[in-house]
């Protein structure tokens, strides 16, 4: 358990949070920090209107920094609706179980890189139980009621920094603060 | 049910996932640029960008480096109305880009001066100017310098004296009259279906200028207008 924590709003419904999301989740590794999980509803299901060519620049542009980043990315399931919503409370699970880091992974990778249909059992239940949940008590937490911001979004100290583009700055951060291992 | 089922999977998945595939085609733009070639033209990146706006300062300010080694002209091209209709956080993403470039800046050394954002009607003026004045070197150069000026010279409040002695001392003359330049450009960005700033239009592709600068040299690359 480290001292200082960034926290990490993520949004399944991101595909820019899937890119960012091993990077994250790698920073334990190299610096003295914890990442806290912070799952968000997406913009689309909080009322905030998303203009059709900003849907289609968002895909041609995730699909190139996938490429540099060398992370597959398509088919994709857009989980907006139930999908989003039955992720964020399995997550909520999984923080408690200190299994986000395996289970965000899955079904980030799921939704955006295999097409996999989220809203449906069918869909979550293999990638539940292949990050170590009891299915169980996932539909426990389906069922249970929730969850704000652009995302993928750090906060660390005061200072917030909104973009997988920007882990590089945020790393510059942490070695400015002493903290890399 | 059937149907409805049909349409969210066409939705959800079958529409998303072909505009990924044909985000790779390129050849018909590879083929352009180098039919351009041929005529012995020039390549260009034109950027849509507001003077008010540190992102787009950040954006101009490294795209005319990028392009510097290469047989490529940027084309500023500024804007004063922009972004999502009716966007609750205007004003927090304004002041979030004067962090951010802060940040950007400092990735080259170079340190943000400007610490506070400036309203757009402020430097409306400006934007009118080189959106009335024909596309030239010179003018991307005054461009560049106006923007240095602002943002990393200092936080002082826009004066239009010390512009009109720029203007003169890059251009020569005053500054155009006020015509229909700006309204063009951003009706140009809107028909690019660009909707925020600092965009780049590069034959075919476009790019949020500021976090894409590497990957628009990439495409050049691409297209065929590598570095000399």
């Amino acid at each position: 358990m480290s001292s200082e924590t960034i926290e990490f709003f993520f949004s399944f419904r991101s595909p820019y949070s899937y890119l960012a999301a091993p990077r994250a989740f790698q920073l334990p590794e190299n610096y003295e920090v914890d990442i806290r999980f912070r799952g968000v509803m997406p913009m689309a299901m909080r009322g905030q209107s998303v203009p059709s060519q900003k849907r289609i620049h968002t895909m041609f542009d995730t699909k190139r920094e996938a490429n540099r980043l060398g992370m597959p990315f398509g088919p994709v399931f857009d989980p907006i609706g139930d999908g989003a919503v039955r992720c964020l409370r399995v997550s909520e699970l999984a923080v408690d179980q200190q299994l986000e880091k395996q289970f965000v992974l899955a079904v980030s990778r799921a939704i955006w890189a295999e097409g996999v249909d989220v809203s449906t059992d069918e869909g979550l239940r293999p990638i539940c139980i292949a990050a170590g949940l009891d299915w169980h008590a996932c539909q426990q937490a389906i069922s249970d009621p929730l969850i704000e911001a652009r995302v993928p979004v750090f906060r660390f100290r005061e200072q917030l920094l909104w973009g997988q583009d920007r882990i590089e700055d945020l790393e510059r951060l942490l070695d400015a603060a002493g903290l890399r291992r | 049910m059937a149907v409805s089922g049909f349409k969210n999977r066409i939705e959800k998945n079958l529409a998303p996932s072909l505009i990924i595939r044909l985000s790779e085609v390129d050849a018909p733009m590879r083929l352009a640029a180098r039919a351009k070639r041929a005529r012995g033209q020039r390549g260009s990146v034109e950027l849509f960008f507001a003077f008010d706006d540190a992102s787009s300062a950040y954006a101009l300010i490294t795209l005319a480096e990028l392009v510097n080694q290469r047989d490529v002209d940027l084309i500023a091209r500024p804007v004063v109305n922009r972004g999502i209709p009716d966007d609750p956080a205007v004003d927090r993403k304004r002041s979030y880009a004067i962090d951010d470039a802060v940040r950007l800046f400092a990735r080259g050394g170079t340190e943000l001066v400007r610490r506070t954002p400036i309203d757009p009607e402020a430097t409306a003026w400006l934007a009118q100017w080189v959106a009335d004045a024909p596309q030239s070197a010179a003018l991307t150069d005054f461009t560049v310098e106006a923007v240095r000026l602002l943002w990393l010279t200092d936080g002082q409040q826009p004066d239009r004296e010390r512009f009109e002695r720029l203007w003169r001392e890059k251009l020569g003359g005053s500054p155009p009259a006020a015509g229909d330049g700006l309204a063009s450009n951003e009706q140009r960005m809107a028909r690019l279906r660009m909707y925020e700033t600092p965009a780049a239009w590069v034959t075919g592709r476009w790019f949020f200028a500021h976090e894409r600068v590497a990957q628009i040299g990439e495409w050049l690359d691409r297209l065929g207008w590598e570095e000399r």
